[in-house]
């Protein structure tokens, strides 16, 4: 997906590199880890991917479409449709209900306010929250809130979901639902969803793991092969 | 995208709740003070305004306001008689005394001397007495405002004695008439009585009213008057505006005033625009998402002014509820700013200045929010 990415912040003496060079694939159909130190670069790189962020030099390729190259309607039209979002934050909007959050990519693409909460019911449902669809963020558990967090990303079908830290803002129970969740609802054929986390206990349900460091892939792995990690 | 945007202002009540104060507040100051203006200068044509079935007045050339006309020779009333399209021309005299009560109590008034024949230029609403009884020997009519003034708490009724510079009145009936601008006090009388309570020679003809012959125009008719007598003469409705003109040319008043309008709209932005800020600073993160998922710039333009405007609204809308609720409070027959009224033309200026507060007061947030990059979402 990525050749040779090349980004920096700031201007003059505090310029610095932050990604230095960056070969990163993920496949369809798969769950991938992106892993490494703080600082390294993660959240740059996935920034990138999902075009919030443009590249000083480097290819980057997304189902084909070339981020990079978007600019106005296009741009807005890519993160529409091809991208879903994960924070670690949950970034929902405290003025609306479960369901509505859910909603919000269907609402801004344009479906009507009944269609687009029908399909969100359904989908928060499946994420075992049909109980609370009224509920609004601050009265549901962060756990909840990651769901419904995760039902906003799935719910307009994008090709790309990408995770930042979904599980460090949560207890290790409902990291774990949440991890279940994203690995058997959000997983699919044709889509490839990448997580960014530093929670190696979540390690087991990665299909591929990417370490970086310091701007730069070091490696991808199995997870079976990382029993070493497990343990640091 | 717009319910989202309504539903991000009314989901933050603190917020709305110092919106809305703001643009009611400055709505409020802004409209309450301007019909209080308007109120209070139009004061000064209500003698003008009241007098029935005038359609042209003349007077001196130096006289500038209705309310202190330059006296006339008496025999002015002869020469626009004799003017064509005049049917009926009445002399009236304009004066200035100080009435007194037998307990004591005093005002200035206002004398208004109508035509002993015609009695052309009185105020038509009589609350007691009609204006035939000004027929009787010393009779006055008194405006009720002023009538209460004098014996507050007294029924309305006529056979009130007063002295007017050692001359002997008596109430014989009261009117409706609304208080003038220099002159709180509203009294008419015949001619005669009235020139016999202001002293003074002969010769002081304040105006001679003209009712015009049927069909003819009265500006013609006014215009005639002036080139062929050499005085100044007016319609009704010119001498109202030119002593309204007068008084806002001539007194510290106009801008009085509008340093506490323009205060209020400058309050109405800064807190407006204070609060609304801060409001889309609160939401920036919720904008940031939005823009992460596609919501183009324009939307998000158009969902903060949603917002603006909303506001905007029901502020407005409390404001001038505000401001007509004092306006319907004072406007009372024994009120000391009776006849104040909230004019249409006060509500759509105080609604364009509303406009314009809520646009200036949203261009901080509305610049920050369009500058906003959405990579912001991924920063915890
Ligand atoms: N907008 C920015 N302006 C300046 N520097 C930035 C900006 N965004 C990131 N950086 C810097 O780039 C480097 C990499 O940041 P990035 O957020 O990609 O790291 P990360 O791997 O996600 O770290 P973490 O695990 O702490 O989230 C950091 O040193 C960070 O301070
Ligand atoms: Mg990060």
């Amino acid at each position: 997906m990525t050749r040779g990415v090349i980004k920096s912040f700031g201007t003059g003496d505090t310029r610095a590199q932050v990604l230095r060079g960056v070969e990163f694939d993920a496949q369809a159909g798969e769950m991938t880890f992106l892993v490494g130190p703080s600082g390294c670069g993660k959240t740059t790189l996935i920034s990138i991917l999902s075009a919030m962020l443009t590249p000083d030099g480097g290819d980057v390729t997304v189902f084909g479409v070339e981020p990079v190259k978007l600019r106005g309607a296009k741009l807005t039209d890519f993160r529409m449709r091809t991208v879903g979002f994960v924070f670690q934050q949950f970034n929902l909007m405290p003025a609306l209900d479960a369901a509505e959050n859910a909603a919000v990519p269907l609402i801004v693409q344009g479906v009507g306010a009944g269609r687009a909460r029908k399909q969100a019911a359904a989908l928060l449902d499946r994420l075992g929250l049909g109980a609370h669809l009224d509920k609004y963020p601050a009265q549901l558990s962060a756990g909840q809130q990651q769901r419904v967090a995760i039902a906003r990303a799935l719910i307009h079908e994008p090709r790309l979901v990408v995770c930042d830290e979904p599980t460090a803002s949560l207890d290790a129970t409902s990291g774990r639902a949440v991890m279940e969740i994203l690995k058997s609802i959000a997983v699919q054929k044709n889509r490839a969803v990448i997580v960014v986390t530093h929670d190696n206990r979540i390690y087991s349900f990665a299909d591929r793991i990417t370490f970086m460091a310091d701007g730069r892939v070091v490696r991808t792995a199995l997870p079976a092969s990382l029993q070493e990690y497990e343990v640091a | 995208m717009l319910g989202i945007a309504l539903k991000m202002l009314f989901g933050d009540p603190v917020k709305l709740a110092g919106l809305l104060l703001g643009i009611a507040f400055s709505t409020l100051l802004m409209a309450q003070q301007g019909g209080f203006f308007i109120g209070l200068i139009s004061r000064s044509a209500n003698i003008v305004m009241e007098a029935q079935d005038v359609d042209v007045w003349v007077m001196d050339p130096k006289t500038e306001t209705a309310e202190a006309p330059t006296p006339m020779r008496d025999v002015e009333l002869y020469r626009v008689r004799g003017v064509e399209g005049v049917a009926s021309a009445a002399p009236f005299v304009q004066a200035t005394a100080t009435l007194r009560t037998a307990e004591r109590r005093s005002a200035t008034a206002g004398f208004l001397g109508i035509d002993d024949g015609t009695l052309l230029g009185i105020n038509p609403r009589f609350v007691v007495g009609t204006p035939e009884d000004l027929r009787r020997p010393d009779a006055i009519a008194i405006d009720q405002l002023g009538f209460a003034r004098l014996w507050p708490g007294e029924p309305l009724k006529p056979g009130k004695v007063l002295e007017v510079n050692d001359r002997r009145a008596v109430v014989v009936a009261i009117t409706e008439a609304l208080p003038g601008f220099a002159v709180p006090v509203v009294v008419y009388t015949r001619l005669s009585q009235a020139l016999a309570y202001a002293p003074g020679g002969r010769n002081r003809l304040s105006f001679v009213l003209v009712q015009t012959a049927p069909g003819a125009d009265p500006a013609e008719v006014a215009r005639r008057i002036s080139s062929q007598t050499g005085l100044q003469a007016h319609t009704s409705r010119a001498l109202q505006r030119k002593t309204i003109d007068y008084v806002i040319a001539n007194t510290g008043i106009a801008p009085s005033f509008g340093v506490v309008i323009a205060l209020g709209a400058v309050v109405g932005v800064l807190v407006t625009g204070l609060t609304f800020t801060l409001f889309v600073n609160d939401n920036l993160r919720q904008f940031a998402v939005l823009k992460a998922v596609g919501v183009s710039g324009w939307r998000i333009l158009g969902m903060v002014m949603t917002q603006a405007i909303v506001v905007a609204f029901i502020g407005y809308a409390f404001g001038l509820w505000g401001a007509s609720a004092f306006f319907d409070a004072v406007d009372r027959p024994l009120s000391d700013l009776k006849g104040f009224w909230l004019p249409w033309q006060v509500a759509a200026l105080v609604a364009g200045a509303t406009v314009a507060i809520v646009l200036l007061a949203s261009v901080t947030a509305i610049r920050r929010v369009l500058a906003l990059d959405p990579a912001v979402v991924f920063r915890s």
